[in-house]
């Protein structure tokens, strides 16, 4: 089982071999084994997640949101983690994030244990070293465009000429200089995660978190803001996490984790496929999870 | 079942509803206490000395009451609103899962109902421990001792109290029942989805507007300053008065306008401090509140000018009547006479054609003797203990001082007045003396030997004019004796029967120039001439005072009870028999102190009575307004701390907002106070300045602590909404 790490075509025959509940947890083992794929072995490790597991409630009636999921991500990369709803992806967003802590298991971040840090740190490495694009923009709508990008920066006391300066930066490559002194009820949706992206990105993140950033948006305005996404990656670097349940959207990224009932189902590797076919690939693996499910019923 | 779902509510929206709690809680706290006033002054004993006093403060207060009751009842439509805009979506739940509406309303009703209740019992808790404190308040403010303290309750306060709070209950439940019955399910459904739309206006427009509101207060300041009150009430003042009153309350509101815009645009100009922490997100949230907070926050100002002037004026009104007792009261006993002049004899005479009376009027030839005057007249005069009211059985040292107008006999007009003393010294005549006796009449006129039998009897240096020499005495205080002290400091000569006079001191003596006990000034202006001149001059005497030291075997008490028991006002005649005068204020030492302390004591209650609960309407209408706002920016809050900003970053930012909130309507109801004061200063320091200090202190501090209280509440409570916003996770 542990060469489940593959993917493709051996996929479909893999994967109802995964799902009973014992083999489920083998499954993700491969998941940091399998990280040379995708030729991006040389670059380092920017998020380990090892063996994380979180449970809600308490004693009598227990939810496991997260049930030993471990994977990891390199430097450069865009991966995308999908799930249908209740699978655990915003879970396990919010537990990377700091945002929710963890009940077991660890979570490296540039090598560092988040999950042992204290409040006050962890939100200085918050604001250092991730960045966050939500469903919905999260803008503050008492700021312009130019100031909600601006926020992370003077929060970490960059002086305001650096500030500014790397703001319209960050929206030039973005293309939203335009919307630069519009209020977030005054821009479109696209324009309004644009703008979020940029936020996310303007301080240089370790990583970039993304959850579901295409969701509320119309397929023209997510196609624009994925290629923005993907844009960011190519000419930055910059290391994008991306939750989804759409598989058009999951289409763009290098690299799906497949996530069920708390655990990682399996994953797709893209290596040199043209988004299309990556797409069909993605859509067989959903169709059968979704099969399953319906099976086990 | 609803009056279990209504308990359930108010639990668990306990922190929506406490400020409903405290505020209400305070307001029967204080009306009941203030409203036990008969039933205190009784204990205090302020009673046995000033029969009346219980039931007139009663009165007033209760009536006063019932206007406070109108504030506070719809500062408790405001917060219930507050309550009711976080609460729809849950009203429009009961109403999707099958309530009727007017069940909806019932749990709405019965809720208000619990807590008032509440704060019912809890207020008449404190109320009732309050007002056992508060007599010994009483009896400090009227100077009096407590004979036997007791615990005590007042139905008829409860009863005020608990009509109060119905009648406030019942406001309260108007609206609120209107609220539920108005609105739409889909709309309360959807309520929180979008709690208030940002609303953001051209900031260069709000500076401008900024600045033309603070035009206009200026231009009110200067308008006030250079006209003063119009005291006199002539139409012309009104209407000037009037514009003033308006362009200052355009302004207040243009102010707080176009405020945050101005602030904005201000500190965007210093881009290091703009662009730095959360300082852009705090002004920009500033902004964003004050556009729909901007009235009220007008309104508080001018509220808590009101108050804080109002109060001032009073307690000082009463300080300085405090204050100047002492010197006001240098003997025991007065009592003066006045003398009829030539026009009033004419009238009076003229008048006497259409009456039955008898009596025929005169103008006097010279003063009376007071003394003997009295003993013309017979106490109880049909009995067998009939004898003649002798205050020289009481009298140890007495002086009697003589008054003359200034005006001679045949002549029409004064030798000397005001106007032209302030023009001597190129000075403007004083507010409120232009149709006052020493303009229209001029100085009144005493001999230099009378002045110094004066002088002796109060144990004082005697003044030496010479043949050429005069000096002026008043106790007027401040603005008239500034006049007075300029025209003898400068050697003003004055132009008095064919004599240049000089004077001899260079200020009015105003230790020494008190002929009656009075709570304030009486002596508007007597200039002092040598003997012969007032000889000369064939001046009409005007006034005459006799001034009375009890005898060493008189105590204070039998002189006061010999003077109470047999006072009369005998006629006052000469030779011929005709009415010469007629006898005006007299005053004991002991009555003058006790019209004092009573009076004090009044103004001191009603100012801190009404200052309080107009303070605490006003801390309670910010509280809740910046409550709300903090719930409203939940959402922006929890972005920021997602974003990696400390808690305690959070914290502060919300601080400097409230902080504003709070302060700059008090600074402007401050800075109009302080202007106000100056020009109503200016007026009542006619009778005998104005000090500002002791209980007006006082007040401020527990003013001060009842409005910083409520701004500590607010942040505290808004800190702790910072945190559960935060805490709230962001996806699910």
């Amino acid at each position: 089982m542990a060469s489940a790490t593959s993917i493709g075509k051996h996929m479909r025959r893999e994967a109802p071999a995964g799902t009973p509940a014992p083999a489920g947890t083998l499954a993700p083992a491969g998941g940091s084994v399998q990280a040379p794929a995708a030729g991006q072995s040389a670059a380092p490790r920017v998020l380990d997640v090892q063996h994380i597991e979180k449970v809600y409630g308490s004693r009598n009636n227990i939810t496991r949101a997260l049930a030993d999921v471990s994977f990891s991500v390199r430097k450069g990369e865009f991966v995308g983690i999908m799930g249908s709803s209740g699978s655990g992806k915003s879970t396990l967003l919010n537990c990377i994030s700091t945002i929710d802590s963890v009940t077991s298991g660890t979570v490296l971040v540039n090598g560092v244990n988040v999950t042992a840090f204290r409040p006050s740190r962890l939100t200085r490495f918050r604001r250092e070293q991730l960045g966050f694009i939500f469903q919905d923009s999260n803008l503050l709508d008492t700021l312009t465009a130019r100031e909600n990008i601006a926020l992370p920066l003077t929060i970490s006391r960059v002086p305001a000429r650096e500030t500014l300066a790397r703001v319209e930066d960050t929206a030039q490559r973005l293309g939203i200089t335009e919307v630069l002194d519009k209020y977030p009820y005054q821009m479109s949706g696209g324009q309004q995660q644009r703008v979020a992206a940029a936020r996310a990105m303007v301080t240089n993140p370790a990583l970039i978190m993304a959850d579901e950033p295409t969701g509320a948006l119309d397929s023209k305005n997510a196609r624009l803001l994925l290629e923005c996404l993907e844009a960011m990656n190519a000419s930055y670097q910059a290391t994008v996490l991306m939750v989804t349940h759409d598989a058009f959207a999951a289409s763009y990224t290098h690299r799906v984790l497949f996530l069920r009932d708390g655990r990682v189902f399996t994953e797709l590797n893209r290596g040199a496929a043209p988004r299309q076919e990556f797409f069909n690939r993605i859509m067989e693996v959903v169709a059968v999870m979704g099969g399953e499910g319906s099976d086990a019923l | 079942m609803l009056c279990k779902i209504a308990w359930h509510n108010v639990r668990r929206a306990g922190r929506d509803y406490l400020v409903y709690l405290i505020t209400l809680t305070l307001a029967v706290t204080v009306f009941y206490a203030f409203n036990t006033i008969s039933v205190q002054v009784d204990i205090a004993g302020v009673s046995d000395q000033n029969a009346g006093m219980g039931d007139l403060l009663g009165g007033i207060i209760s009536g006063l009451t019932v206007f406070l009751a109108l504030v506070m009842g719809f500062l408790m439509v405001y917060a219930n609103n507050f309550i009711m805009k976080r609460r729809k979506k849950e009203f429009g739940l009961y109403q999707v899962l099958g309530m009727g509406r007017g069940q909806v309303a019932r749990i709405m009703a019965l809720e208000t109902f619990f807590v008032s209740l509440g704060a019912l019992a809890l207020g008449l808790v404190l109320g009732i421990g309050l007002s056992q404190l508060m007599v010994f308040f009483t009896a400090s403010l009227f100077k009096t001792q407590i004979a036997d303290f007791r615990f005590f309750i007042s139905p008829s306060a409860l009863i005020t109290t608990v009509g109060c709070l119905a009648a406030i209950f019942f406001v309260t439940l108007v609206f609120n029942l209107r609220v539920v019955g108005r609105a739409r399910i889909v709309d309360l459904m959807s309520a929180s989805r979008k709690n208030e739309t940002v609303k953001t206006r051209n900031t260069l427009v709000s500076a401008v507007i900024f600045v033309v509101g603070a035009t206009a207060i200026g231009v009110a300041y200067a308008r006030l300053l250079d006209q003063g009150l119009p005291y006199d009430g002539t139409p012309d003042g009104m209407r000037e008065f009037f514009i003033t009153t308006l362009t200052v309350v355009v302004g207040t509101i243009l102010f707080f306008f176009g405020l945050s815009g101005f602030l904005l645009k201000a500190l965007q100009a210093a881009r290091g401090l703009y662009w730095r922490g959360l300082n852009m997100v705090t002004l920009r949230q500033l902004a964003a509140k004050v556009n729909t907070v901007s009235f009220s926050m007008a309104v508080i100002a001018m509220i808590l000018f009101l108050a804080i002037t109002s109060v001032t004026t009073g307690m000082s009104l009463a300080d300085t009547m405090n204050n100047t007792v002492e010197r006001g009261t240098p003997v025991d006993y007065t009592r003066c006479l006045v003398y009829w002049g030539r026009r009033s004899v004419a009238e009076m005479n003229n008048n006497k054609a259409y009456s039955e009376e008898e009596k025929t009027y005169a103008v006097a030839d010279g003063p009376v003797d007071m003394m003997k005057a009295g003993e013309k007249d017979t106490v109880e005069p049909d009995t067998s203990d009939a004898h003649p009211f002798d205050l020289s059985s009481i009298a140890g040292s007495y002086v009697q001082v003589d008054t003359f107008d200034s005006t001679p006999r045949g002549a029409d007009l004064p030798l000397v007045d005001l106007a032209e003393l302030c023009d001597a010294v190129d000075m403007p005549l004083p507010a409120g003396t232009e149709n006052s006796d020493m303009t229209m009449l001029g100085l009144m006129v005493i001999t230099e030997s009378n002045y110094n039998e004066y002088l002796k009897f109060r144990g004082m240096d005697p003044v030496e004019l010479g043949e050429n020499g005069y000096t002026i005495t008043s106790d007027m205080g401040a603005t008239v004796n500034d006049i007075y002290n300029k025209v003898l400091g400068e050697g003003v000569e004055l132009e008095i029967g064919g004599r240049t006079l000089r004077p001899v001191q260079d200020h009015v003596p105003e230790d020494a120039s008190t002929f009656q006990n009075a709570m304030m000034g009486m002596n508007s202006g007597t200039i002092v001439l040598p003997d012969d001149l007032v000889d000369r001059l064939d001046l009409p005497p005007y006034y005459s005072y006799l001034l009375v030291n009890y005898a060493e075997d008189v105590s204070t008490e039998e002189g006061d009870a010999y003077i109470n028991a047999y006072r009369t006002y005998g006629d006052v005649t000469n030779a011929e028999g005709a009415s010469i005068a007629g006898w005006g204020q007299e005053a004991t030492r002991t009555t003058t102190y006790e019209s004092v302390d009573s009076m004090n004591g009044l103004i001191s209650y009603l100012a801190i009575y009404i200052g309080f609960v107009l303070v605490v309407a006003c801390a309670a209408i910010l509280t809740i307004q910046q409550l709300s706002g903090v719930a409203d920016a939940g959402k922006n809050h929890r972005i920021l701390s997602e974003l990696g900003t400390p808690t305690s970053t959070i914290a502060h930012s919300v601080l400097a907002q409230q902080t504003v909130f709070f302060l700059f309507p008090l600074a402007m109801g401050v800075a109009h106070s302080a202007v106000a004061l100056k020009v109503i200063i200016e007026l009542v320091s006619l009778f005998g300045g104005l000090s500002i200090g002791g209980t007006v202190g006082l007040t401020c501090v527990i003013f001060v602590v009842a409005y910083g209280g409520y701004f500590c509440v607010t942040y505290l409570m808004s800190k702790g909404m910072v945190r559960d916003a935060i805490r709230a996770r962001h996806t699910l």
